[in-house]
């Protein structure tokens, strides 16, 4: 099912919860919502779902407008955070639930939810109560029940955020591995980046109630449009840096003080002229090297596979770099950094949009 | 299923809630809420406007066979000049504010902490205890208190003084007449808060008290920063519901004293009230003349707890539904 | 509960123990006239007459006990009488229990017109107390016992009266308690159950009544203790032993009795209280869920 929503806005009073967003979901597509926490990814879904009314906008599904129709008509199925669970049913009983107010005879309920619940690898639990359960089996069922109606769109509200960091990276998969397999529309709230690029085929990015950028995760990734989105996704974050942008002997440099750095033409060329832009780099597009500019390493952060490190090239301008351990760099040593300008980013400083990517 | 809009049209449309989905919410709550406002309507508002009714005219028994005859206010300027009027509203007040203070709320407030502190079986017992004027009939809690103040040889506080030599041993509701009145309701009060301030005490998190150990807070300590600042509610609640409770309350009094002894000594409004409408020392009931000392009181009630509404802000209470349709 | 009454450490033991007995000695003297009270009210049920504490018998000597003040218990009217209090007192823990549940869900968890404007009241109307509107009650009584049919069950002179009137006594505290129980559910379950297909109704009975069980079960100890002892109300609108209720009994039996045996009225009294009081004991527990509602944390 494809939705659609139209300058959806929900406000109390002078609170925005959503404001003015327009989105497009494509038929069996999962966009993820990502933002930080009280940017309004929860409000807008259960707009979606038919919870809270908008104030302003349209929701449609399909072509049909379905700001008036009740929860319970628009076939959806959700995941809340909390999960949710009815505490005093049983686990058959939690997940038949949607079945038996559908009025699904006996046996097919019967056989609908077992199958869910093998699927989901709980059906060895159906008589227990979800206080009985492990966080991972309480989303598990919270999952089944989300699904058993068999949905036209399924909605998960931050999922994971209550399970363990290695359960979490497993349920991921499976998420998405259930959701390609079904093909149910989905949308997908985390305010967890890792989550939002590996899972989503599309991701909204939103911010005080605000969508701020829509559209791939590589789209994302390689052409931020705003500051804001270059330094939101990705992680470690991208690094940035006041320069002035020149071009000198038909090549374009980006410079401040000592740091000098040659960038394509094809970048350098939109970021020139405009005075003082902010250079975006991505640590992993930074490397230590023989030459290059110049610095002083800060702080040294071992991640385990990498180190990050903070070289500081001059009084305001630092940079994170992944390097490799077996390096052996300290504190106070002094380093060279080499560019690959080729992922380079410019940004206007005053409005901070992207001076590239229009 | 509401009406579903289609095409591009509707696009621009503002989906402001229509005008039917809003009726459709009012009338679907207001249904959850019609068992409540129909016994509400039939037992608290039609009789209140009856008693209004009453109060102007001059039904008594001794009249009962006439058409009601309107008579304006009379009933209340009579009630205004009465000679006694000042002395039953202060009486009214002292015992209101005295029985809530010491006892329905006070009292009510020690014990609950107190309880809280010991032993579970023992703070059982103790709330049984406390309990028991509460479950008594009546009458027969009455009859006890009276075997309390007699005098000898039936009286019990004269029995313990005749044990320790004690020479004087009165009719002690004579004697001191506003401590009885105010001891027989507040035996029966105190439990009320106690029950609801101890459930509350019971529902605040035991790592609040555990946190306040670690860092080294003395028992009272605890109480004052952590206990008290977290009964805010139900103190608040207690003292306006009971304030009410106490100002309509009469039975007990009747019982005890029937506003005696002397003349209107402990005499309050809806004892008053009560006498005049219903139990006339001439065997005549002036239902009329009692109905505007009821209705009087319900205005006294009403403007009370408004106040109290007002002051204690019990709007903060009233969180918004986080769910907008029906 | 066992909030502290240690004390950190070092302090020596028997200042500890005489600080931890301090409580003890406050409510043991809190509870002394209690106490003498109903031992009188025991002694005197089994005895002609007392001296202060004691039983004397007809010299003003010591002695004197009797079971002469028990003999109603024989009596088949007091067990009819028994039967009436215990209906209305179930009549008012199902009533108050469904009406204010109701009411109470929709002032909580409800967005509607009205919906301030009626909470605010709720502890208005408690200023309306029927005792105040007693003579206007009994004509609404009246005009409800002309009601064919309605009128034989819910009118003047019957249990159904009495219970319909002493419900709503009782509205304004059920609604507002309820309401706090109902505040305190987390709003992603009721969501979740409106998405599965519930209707608000359905909601409200499968989903949200269960989770304050606690609280209606504190709520319908409370009433039932209410409605046992109920005395204006029955005794100023029924007539007669066919429909009125204990306290009512015992209070025309202590106008009756050309010489009143007020030790007579004493054992009534116990043989009234007795039930509430064993029904007290195991239910205490409960009770104490009545302002939380089951939901331990949440003031
Ligand atoms: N029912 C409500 N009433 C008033 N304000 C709300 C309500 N729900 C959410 N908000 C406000 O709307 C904003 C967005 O909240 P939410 O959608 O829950 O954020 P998120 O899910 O992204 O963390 C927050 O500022 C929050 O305080
Ligand atoms: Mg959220």
């Amino acid at each position: 099912m494809k939705v659609e929503l139209e300058n959806l806005t929900k406000r109390w009073g002078d609170v925005f919860g959503a404001d003015s967003i327009d989105l497009e979901i494509t038929d069996g597509e999962l966009v993820a919502f990502l933002g930080p926490s009280g940017c309004g990814k929860t409000t807008t879904l259960l707009m979606v779902a038919g919870i809270y009314k908008p104030t302003e906008g349209v929701i449609r599904f399909d072509e049909r407008v379905v700001n008036h129709v009740a929860p319970k008509d628009r076939n959806v199925g959700m995941v809340f955070q909390s999960y949710a669970l009815y505490p005093h049913m049983t686990v058959f009983r939690n997940i038949s639930y949607p079945l038996k107010l559908k009025k699904v005879p006996q046996e097919e309920m019967q056989r609908r939810t077992q199958q869910v619940a093998d699927m989901m690898g709980i059906g060895h639990l159906m008589d227990r109560k979800p206080a009985q359960l492990s966080g991972g089996q309480q989303q598990r069922v919270a999952l089944g029940r989300a699904l058993v109606k068999e949905p036209d769109l399924l909605l998960f509200d931050e999922p994971l955020s209550n399970l363990d960091a290695r359960l979490r990276l497993s349920m991921r998969g499976e998420i998405k591995r259930l959701q390609l397999e079904l093909g149910i529309t989905s949308i997908y709230v985390t305010h967890d980046q890792v989550e939002a690029m590996t899972m989503a085929d599309r991701i909204a990015v939103m911010r005080e109630g605000k969508l701020l950028a829509y559209g791939s995760p590589e789209e994302l990734y390689d052409r931020p449009r705003t500051l804001f989105i270059g330094g939101f996704v990705g992680n470690p974050p991208m690094n940035f840096v006041d320069v002035e942008v020149v071009q000198e002997n038909g090549a374009y440099h980006a410079r401040r003080g000592g740091f000098d750095v040659v960038v394509p033409p094809e970048r350098g060329g939109q970021a020139a002229g405009h005075g003082t832009v902010i250079f975006g780099i991505r640590p992993e597009d930074v490397a230590i090297a023989d030459d290059g500019v110049p610095g002083e390493i800060y702080v040294v952060e071992p991640l385990g596979r990498d180190d990050l490190i903070d070289v500081r090239m001059d009084e305001e301008a630092r940079v994170h770099v992944l390097a490799d351990p077996a390096l052996g760099l300290r504190i106070g040593d002094n380093v060279k950094l080499r560019f690959n300008t080729d992922e380079a980013q410019f940004f206007d400083p005053e409005t901070e949009q992207s001076l590239l990517w229009a | 299923m509401a009406e579903t809009v289609v095409g591009a049209e509707a696009g621009v449309a503002r989906a402001q809630t229509s005008r039917w989905a809003q009726i459709k919410a009012t009338v679907g709550a207001w249904s959850f809420m019609s068992p409540a406002i129909f016994l509400v309507l039939v037992f608290f508002f039609i009789p209140a406007i009856l008693l209004f009714v009453l109060s102007m005219t001059d039904l008594a028994s001794s009249n009962f066979s006439d058409p009601w005859t309107y008579i304006g206010l009379e009933n209340y300027r009579r009630l205004f000049s009465d000679r006694f009027f000042p002395k039953i509203l202060r009486n009214t007040f002292k015992y209101v504010f005295l029985t809530l203070g010491f006892f329905n709320v006070g009292l009510a407030l020690v014990l609950a902490l107190l309880t809280s502190h010991i032993n579970r079986r023992a703070s059982f017992l103790f709330r049984l205890l406390w309990l028991l004027p509460r479950i008594t009939p009546s009458v027969v809690y009455i009859v006890m208190w009276r075997r309390f103040v007699q005098t000898p040889p039936y009286g019990i506080i004269n029995w313990f003084l005749s044990m320790f030599g004690v020479e004087r041993q009165p009719y002690w509701l004579t004697e001191m007449p506003w401590l009885f009145v105010v001891l027989v309701n507040g035996f029966v009060g105190a439990s009320f808060g106690m029950i609801i301030f101890t459930s509350a005490i019971e529902a605040i998190p035991k790592d609040l008290f555990t946190a306040a150990k670690v860092d080294g807070a003395s028992s009272w300590q605890i109480i004052r920063d952590i206990t008290l600042p977290l009964l805010r509610w139900p103190l608040l609640f207690v003292t306006t519901y009971q304030t009410l409770s106490l100002l309509v309350s009469f039975e007990y009094i009747l019982l005890l004293t029937q506003g005696g002894p002397g003349l209107y000594t402990t005499e309050v409004w809806a004892l008053t009230a009560y006498k005049r409408a219903l139990k006339t020392y001439f065997g005549s009931h002036a239902w009329g003349y009692g109905a505007a000392w009821g209705f009087i009181l319900v205005i006294i009630g009403v403007v009370m707890s408004v106040v109290y509404l007002r002051v204690f802000r019990f709007d903060e209470l009233v969180q918004e539904p986080k769910i907008d349709v029906l | 509960m066992t909030t502290p009454s240690t004390e950190p450490g070092r302090e020596n033991g028997t200042r500890r123990s005489l600080r931890r007995a301090v409580p003890y000695l406050l409510l043991t003297l809190s509870v002394l006239p209690i106490v003498i009270g109903y031992a009188w009210v025991i002694i005197a049920t089994f005895s002609y007459r007392t001296k202060g504490l004691l039983p004397i018998d007809a010299e003003g000597n010591i002695g004197g006990f009797t079971l002469q003040n028990w003999t109603f218990v024989s009596d088949a009217e007091i067990w009819r009488v028994a039967l009436n209090t215990f209906g209305i007192a179930i009549g008012m823990v199902i009533g108050v229990g469904f009406v204010s549940s109701l009411a109470g869900y929709a002032l909580s968890r409800m967005n509607f017109a009205g919906r301030k404007g009626f909470l605010g009241l709720t502890l208005v109307l408690h200023a309306f107390r029927p005792e105040m509107l007693l003579i206007a009650i009994f004509h609404v009584l009246l005009f409800i016992g002309g009601i064919p049919l309605i009128g034989k069950f819910f009118g003047f002179n019957t249990v159904g009266g009495v219970a319909l009137v002493m419900v709503s006594l009782e509205l304004p505290l059920g609604v507002w308690l309820m309401k706090g129980f109902f505040d305190n559910i987390p709003w992603d379950m009721e969501r979740s159950a409106l998405i599965d297909g519930a209707s608000r109704f359905r909601v409200w009975w499968e989903i949200i009544l269960p989770q304050i069980k606690p609280g209606l079960a504190a709520l319908a100890i409370f009433n039932f203790i209410t409605g046992w002892n109920a005395f204006l109300i029955p005794f100023t609108f029924t007539l007669g032993s066919k429909v009125s209720n204990l306290p009512v009994y015992l209070n025309r039996f202590s106008e009756d009795t050309s010489m009143v045996s007020w030790n007579q009225v004493a054992a009534v009294g116990l043989f009234s209280l007795l039930p509430v009081m064993i029904f007290f004991i195991f239910t205490q527990e409960m009770l104490l869920e009545i302002y939380s509602g089951g939901a331990k944390g949440g003031a």
